[in-house]
């Protein structure tokens, strides 16, 4: 291993994936109910080789103790593997005052005229080395799991191509070190996800699931896109690292540290603010955030291992990387950053409210990703370094949890016939005693009940939603330490460093939402949810496994425990989530490990980094929400039967409205579907009698003509015979003119 | 009165042949009509016939003109060959009386485009038939009653 | 090489004069010739106004062709030209017009007379006799015999109508009035150059009193053209064979259909 660069294991990452994809599309047929060999493999290798990778960088990031809290130098490695594509002089800037955009002041380095080059570069560095370990591994247990689950399935050759392929491409959406690639993947991540939700093509909700998945992220691509485009007029460049021109100059890449170790490197005001809204437009689609979040309900219909895998743990979490990895863009756009953390916190609440009374155990595991990711994007858009790294631990203790819980509910519904609305079954803990108490270690990790991992994180998140909402409390060893402040008041200089336009840089109306009432509203906001997150999670554990023991008539004789192809990765997700949690935060590694990523060293986020302290308070306060909503769980839920009365009814006209999703999906049909439907309709008339009417008219002329033609065939020879001689009159005629004239 | 074939021809060669030729071709335009018209494949074989008359009288007035024998021999050839013309065709005009009961040339139409319908020229009535009379004997000594109504004879053929 | 050469620029001048004229006899003729044979081509019903109109309208036209012949010259024998002349066409329109089968052959009888005098006159002695000879007496026969043996009961419907009267009167028309407008033309160029073993002009008139004319003609025939008349001899006999076979098998089927047709019907 030692002789294998780390730039060639970083190509490797991905490309093992692919290979086992495209071994699989091949040799599927033949291989049968070994098809899933190839994938399994290509995956298993490629989770080897990031965790070798993740030990490499997290060697080169060294470790540094709070005693010494000196400025982490980031650590990158490049690997560019080719020359996409390549326009020479395609980017001229403006010389002078006149600017691109009016009223910006570009960057000091955007000058020369410069070529439009996309290379595929890949990068390594602490982000990327955590989101690939977690993508591979968690993908490499699903895959076994799957094994069992999709065993006997038509479609088990694909399924693992498709899977494989997916892993393929969210590896090279965490590696890629250029924002069109990027894009690229963003799009083949949505590719996936489509194909493996409407991977029962033939049930038409699968299909309609699959078409609202992909429709709903295409407007989120949308806003990548146009994102993509301003980045390329603003900065002239669409890397994230420093490039070498021809000529020995550095060209700055995005994210590259040239830029972020010059003051004026990025662009902030309305340019910036937008960059960053439509960023965050791109991020709600992909993650499922307010208003974007309808598809992922509905993604249920897929295979269970593909929501475990892509709806808990890796596809709904690109936002979540790609804010992280775009920190120093938002840190120039306060206003934008709040935004951020208010659609967070907002989705959050609301997808708690609505999983309140879901009965298909899936789909408030879904409604659960939706306000998870909610936290992760409240965490994001506190603006400090304890905000990104809590929103990245907690993404990783959620990929253990979360994807334990859907394999879990995937174990129940394989024994349970098909069946899994929560109704239906009950106190199966005496059926699959190890599923059961797999799910409850999830639960509890869902919940934030200590020491499992989810407590831990969710801590990290109210303390950066806290530190924002209250700074004063944080003051003594906050941002507003002497050295940091100073760096604060040189940030804010910084920012209003610009020599023209200066309105144009200067702090922009969206910057009036950052305020702490605002971020207060937030906090409680955040707080309520941990409540219901509790609530809701042990209410579907006690549904389920508690109470009587029913079984519905669908599950036969499958009603037993899940065989152990399909246990064993439940066990071992249940044993990270116990412990990974306790073990990341006691050592402060992942944070400390994180801070070296090229990103996250820019001043504007180092200088918010805080000496780690437990907050024992809200560690109070959080467990004291979490203790809540499992005590009225339990008194609602606990040892009954699981068509007991129901939470709609109790609720009364509230229950209907969380029933209905906030009647989000009703707008959405009423304003966009209907409408689209009736201009297809028209479409379609238009199409068949006007252009296919023109069509067979004119089709009707040659036939015409060949019947009046026709009629000279008529079968009569003296009729032949007349014509031969009005022939040969004509041809005597001819000549007689000739030699007439 | 001109002796028939008078050795001299105060005319000149010239006129008499362009006179013949005129009759020839109208023979031949005749026969050509003939075919055109009727329906009746015998009378069609006629015509044919007329046509070669037609072409006889021509080929004759040519080889009077160049003063050899050339188109006489022509001539020859073309009445054997109109000779076993005639006979096949004659043959094969009783196959089809055999096959159809009628001599028309009409009824061979099988041949049209398949979404044709039968041409029928037009429909007259069949012919007003006379049943043949014939004439009858009286038992002897008797003369027979004479009927002015009734014809004694057919008119047609 | 045009095939019309001797059609010479000189000759087309020198013959306006009388071209003219023939063109204008040419143009009263041919309609009416057309007129005349649409008129009398059988049409169903028997019209006596059409018929009568016809038969005045055939000999006005029959009148403009006399007129254009003599207007190109006339003819030494000309009485006894034009007398067989018409009786040849008179009787050759007379068979396309009639209604009855047997009445045409009658009438091609004539008209086969009519040429054989038009040969006569032309001064072929043994081709007049042999048309006699073969056409009316044997292939003549041969017709009457088939329409003894396929004749309908009556007069039959096919017999009464024509099919495209008036186009093909028209067409034979205007085909006669070109012809004729091309004999006119005719002159006596360098292409019209007799043969080498013929005689001036004359020579074939005196030589049609010859006894031997037709000793000559069978030494041309026999001479020259040996090949072609064992040639024609073959022709015969294989379409002897030929009709023979062809009768027999008609035979067997038809033979066949009887007894066909004999067994399945019902005693």
């Amino acid at each position: 291993m030692q002789q294998l660069s780390p730039s060639v294991l970083l190509v490797l990452v991905p490309a093992l994936p692919l290979v086992g994809a495209v071994l699989t599309m091949l040799l599927g047929r033949s291989l049968r109910s070994r098809a899933h060999l190839p994938a399994v493999v290509g995956i298993a290798a490629a989770a080897g080789v990031s965790l070798v990778l993740l030990a490499a960088t997290a060697a080169q990031v060294g470790n540094s103790s709070d005693a010494h809290p000196e400025p982490v130098r980031p650590v990158e490695m490049i690997t560019t593997l080719w020359q996409w594509a390549t326009v020479e002089d395609a980017y001229a800037p403006p010389s002078g005052s006149e600017a691109l955009i009016p009223g910006i002041v570009l960057p000091r380095d955007t000058s020369g005229v410069r070529a439009f080059s996309i290379p595929v570069a890949l990068r390594l560095d602490p982000l990327t080395a955590t989101m690939l370990s977690i993508i591979t591994c968690v993908g490499l247990l699903v895959a076994i799991y799957s094994i069992g689950y999709m065993h006997g399935d038509p479609g088990y050759a694909r399924f693992f191509a498709l899977f494989a392929l997916f892993v393929f491409s969210m590896s090279m959406l965490v590696a890629a070190s250029n924002f069109l690639i990027v894009y690229v993947f963003w799009e083949a991540v949505g590719a996936c996800s489509y194909l493996l939700i409407g991977f029962w093509f033939r049930r038409p909700e699968a299909a309609r699931a699959a078409k609202k998945a992909f429709l709903v992220n295409r407007v989120g691509d949308f806003g990548l896109a146009i994102a993509v485009f301003l980045l390329w007029m603003t900065y002239g460049t669409l890397d994230f690292h420093d490039t070498l021109s021809l000529d020995g100059t550095i060209l700055p890449g995005i994210l590259g540290q040239t830029r972020l170790a010059d003051a004026g490197g990025i662009v902030g005001g309305a340019v910036g603010a937008g960059i960053c809204l439509l960023l965050l437009l791109a991020a709600c689609g992909k993650s499922a955030q307010l208003p974007l979040h309808v598809w992922l309900p509905d993604a249920m219909e897929g295979p269970t291992p593909a929501s475990a895998l892509i709806h808990a743990a890796t596809m709904v979490t690109a936002g979540i990387y790609l804010i992280t990895r775009s920190a120093p863009l938002f840190m120039a756009c306060p206003g934008a950053l709040a935004m951020v953390s208010i659609v967070g916190a907002t989705t959050a609440l609301v997808a708690a409210l609505i999983a309140v009374v879901q009965n298909d155990l899936k789909r408030v595991l879904a409604y659960s990703t939706i306000s998870q990711l909610g936290y992760m994007f409240a965490s994001l858009g506190t603006g400090t370094m304890l905000g990104f790294t809590a929103a990245i631990f907690h993404l990783v203790t959620h990929a253990f949890f979360k994807a334990l819980l859907f394999l879990g509910a995937g174990s129940v519904m394989h024994s349970m016939g098909g069946v899994i609305d929560m109704r239906r079954f009950g106190g199966l803990w005496r059926v699959m005693p190890m599923t059961a108490a797999t799910f409850l270690a999830g639960a509890c990790a869902l919940a934030g009940v200590a020491p499992f991992a989810g407590f831990f994180s969710k801590d990290e998140i109210l303390t950066s939603l806290h530190s924002k909402a209250f700074p004063s409390v944080h003051g003594n060893h906050g941002p507003e330490s002497p050295a940091a402040e100073t760096a604060h008041l040189h940030l804010t200089s910084w920012m209003h460093d610009s020599s023209s336009a200066l309105h144009a840089n200067s702090t922009y109306g969206l910057d009036a939402i950052d305020r702490p009432e605002i971020w207060q509203i937030l906090f409680w906001m955040s707080l309520v949810t941990a409540g219901l997150t509790a609530f809701y999670t042990f209410r579907a554990v006690f549904m389920t496994f508690t109470g009587p023991t029913r079984v519905p008539e669908e599950a036969g004789h499958h009603a037993h425990e899940s065989p152990a192809v399909m246990t064993l990765p439940l066990v071992i997700l249940a044993v990270l989530s116990a412990v990974a949690g306790w073990w990341l935060f006691s050592t402060h590694w992942l944070s400390h490990f994180l801070s070296a990523t090229p990103s996250l060293t820019a001043p504007s986020v180092a200088r918010t980094v805080v000496p780690h302290l437990f907050h024992i308070d809200l560690a109070i306060q959080g467990t004291l929400a979490a203790a809540i909503g499992i005590a009225v769980a339990a008194i609602g839920h606990l040892g009954r039967r699981s068509d007991s009365p129901q939470m709609e009814r109790f609720l009364g006209p509230l229950g209907s409205l969380f029933a209905n999703k906030f009647f989000f999906d009703q707008i959405y049909t009423g304003l966009i579907v209907r409408p689209l439907e009736a201009l297809a309709l028209l479409a379609a008339i238009i199409d068949r009698s006007v252009i296919d009417r023109l069509v067979d008219w004119i089709a009707t002329i040659p036939i015409g003509l060949g019947a009046i033609v026709r009629q000279l065939q008529s079968g009569l020879m003296q009729r032949y015979a007349l014509a031969g001689v009005m022939g040969v009159l004509m041809i005597v005629l001819a000549l007689a003119w000739q030699l007439r004239g | 009165m001109m002796s028939l074939l008078s050795v001299t021809s105060p005319a000149a060669p010239m006129s008499v042949l362009q006179n013949a030729l005129i009759v020839g071709a109208i023979l031949f335009t005749l026969g050509i009509v003939g075919i055109l018209a009727r329906r009746n494949l015998i009378v069609m074989f006629l015509s044919a016939e007329l046509m070669l008359q037609g072409i006889s009288v021509s080929l004759v007035a040519w080889s009077r003109y160049h003063g050899d024998y050339g188109g006489h021999v022509l001539v020859i050839f073309i009445l054997a060959v109109a000779a076993c013309e005639a006979a096949v065709a004659l043959v094969f005009v009783l196959q089809a009386f055999g096959r159809t009961g009628r001599l028309d040339a009409s009824a061979w139409q099988s041949l049209r485009e398949s979404n044709l319908s039968w041409v029928v020229d037009r429909e007259l009535p069949e012919s007003d038939t006379v049943p043949p009379l014939w004439p009858t004997l009286a038992p002897a000594g008797v003369l027979p009653k004479a009927d002015e109504d009734e014809p004694l004879q057919r008119k047609h053929v | 090489m045009n095939p019309l050469s001797f059609f010479s620029a000189a000759d087309l001048l020198s013959a306006v004069g009388p071209l003219s004229a023939v063109g204008l006899l040419l143009a009263a003729a041919v309609p009416a010739g057309a007129a005349s044979l649409w008129l009398l081509l059988p049409r169903g019903r028997k019209n006596r106004i059409a018929g009568w109109l016809g038969l005045a309208l055939g000999g006005l036209s029959l009148a403009g062709f006399v007129a254009t012949g003599r207007r190109l010259g006339g003819v030494g024998e000309e009485a006894v030209f034009l007398t067989v002349s018409l009786v040849a066409v008179v009787s050759a329109a007379a068979t396309i017009l009639t209604r009855s089968p047997v009445y045409c052959a009658i009438w091609f009888a004539l008209s086969l007379a009519g040429v054989a005098g038009v040969l006569l006159v032309l001064g072929a002695q043994f081709l007049g006799v042999a048309t006699i000879v073969v056409y009316a007496g044997a292939i003549l026969v041969m017709f009457l015999f088939v329409l003894m043996l396929a004749q309908p009961t009556g007069m039959a419907s096919y017999d009464r109508v024509s099919s495209e009267p008036l186009l093909s009167a028209v067409a034979g028309a205007v085909l006669l009035g070109l012809l004729t407008l091309a004999i006119g033309r005719l002159s006596a160029g360098p292409a019209s150059a007799p043969t080498t073993d013929a005689p001036t002009d004359g020579a074939l008139a005196s030589d049609s009193l010859a006894t031997d004319q037709v000793a000559r003609l069978g030494a041309e025939l026999f001479g020259r053209h040996l090949v072609a008349v064992e040639a024609v001899g073959t022709l015969l006999l294989v379409a002897l064979i030929g009709a023979i076979a062809v009768v027999s098998r008609g035979e067997a089927t038809a033979a066949d259909a009887d007894r066909a047709r004999q067994r399945t019907a019902v005693p």
